[in-house]
């Protein structure tokens, strides 16, 4: 089994400092960047059990997503919600990065889904620009 | 109006990564399967370009009438969540492993416990990747599952070849009729 994230220390810790942008945002408890096959890249105020657990459960929602929206005919899944009384989970894809990656989020009820959402969708187009210019530096 | 069938059985497909789980469902699924195949970065565990993160489904329909509903697992523990969602009136269970790797014992004896043993719904077992017409690997397989205590129907199975799987399929339904019958007796 892998325990090392696959990217580079430089672009972990570029990519910690998204994360922890994006934690400001109100009531988010926690969040982690995994690969579309279920490994861990980086957490926000996550053990390093918990992430790995959500980095899988998020991939497994996010391929199910993908699989819901193309027997619908849509061209893909961009962003999957799952919402309960007290918080909301949402799994979203981080555009154009190899290998691919999506963004899972858990919010309490302290949160406004717009206002969260919105914040989430900056920080995977931050995530997607700080692990491009890592590519072509 | 689609006939509504007579019956339905719902089974599942597990076994580690690289078994071959996806390609046996698509190789029977009467429809185009479901898969939700990502990219693999997990290179050193398996080299294969995709890995199924969450599922695979299919269904056949047999000349009774009656329609299997397929589903297979992700191999990977780190996906084993998604076991006890699968397994869910599941009827039964096939094990497909790779007879090429180097912890096919462990990954029997991973697999086969997991999933009950054949005790709680039916297990078959296909193995796939095995020297030609040498039943060695298949009969030490046999000897480990005695010791355990159990008996499980072993076949030499290609994954890629529709008849193989529906040989498991076929042996399975018939583990799962009989295990009815049985109930019915009881």
């Amino acid at each position: 089994m892998k325990s090392e994230s696959p990217l580079g220390k430089t672009a972990t810790l570029l990519v910690q400092q998204e994360l922890e942008k994006f934690g400001e945002t109100k009531g988010v408890t926690s969040a982690v960047l995994l690969t579309s096959d279920g490994f861990e890249v980086a957490a926000l105020k996550m053990d390093k059990e918990s992430a790995s657990k959500l980095a899988a459960m998020g991939s497994s929602l996010a391929a199910i997503g993908s699989a819901i929206a193309k027997e619908a005919s849509l061209k893909e899944c961009s962003r999957l919600i799952v919402e309960s009384e007290e918080g909301v989970v949402a799994v979203m894809e981080v555009p154009n990065v190899t290998p691919p990656m999506s963004l899972a989020v858990v919010a309490n009820d302290a949160s406004i889904l717009g206002q969260l959402l919105w914040a989430a969708k900056n920080c995977c187009l931050g995530l997607e620009k700080k692990l491009k210019e890592l590519i072509t530096a | 109006m689609d006939t509504v069938a007579s019956n339905e059985f719902k089974i599942i497909f597990t076994g580690p990564m690289g078994a071959g789980k996806t390609t046996a469902i698509t190789a029977i699924s009467d429809k185009a399967a479901v898969s939700t195949d990502v990219v693999n970065t997990d290179q050193a565990q398996c080299e294969k370009e995709l890995t199924t993160a969450a599922l695979d489904y299919g269904q056949i329909a047999l000349p009774d009438n009656s329609c299997v509903r397929l589903y297979g697992t992700p191999g990977q523990d780190r996906f084993r969540f998604m076991w006890p969602i699968l397994m869910k009136n599941a009827a039964g269970v096939i094990v497909l492993l790779n007879g090429d790797h180097p912890e096919l014992e462990q990954h029997l004896e991973h697999f086969v416990e997991a999933f009950g043993e054949g005790r709680d719904v039916p297990m078959v077992i296909g193995v796939g990747r095995l020297p030609e017409n040498d039943h060695s690997r298949l009969e030490r397989l046999a000897m480990q599952l005695e010791q355990r205590g159990v008996a499980l129907p072993l076949f030499d199975t290609d994954v890629r070849k529709q008849d193989d799987v529906l040989l498991l399929v076929d042996a399975l339904l018939c583990l799962i009729e009989a295990n009815d019958t049985g109930r019915m007796e009881a």
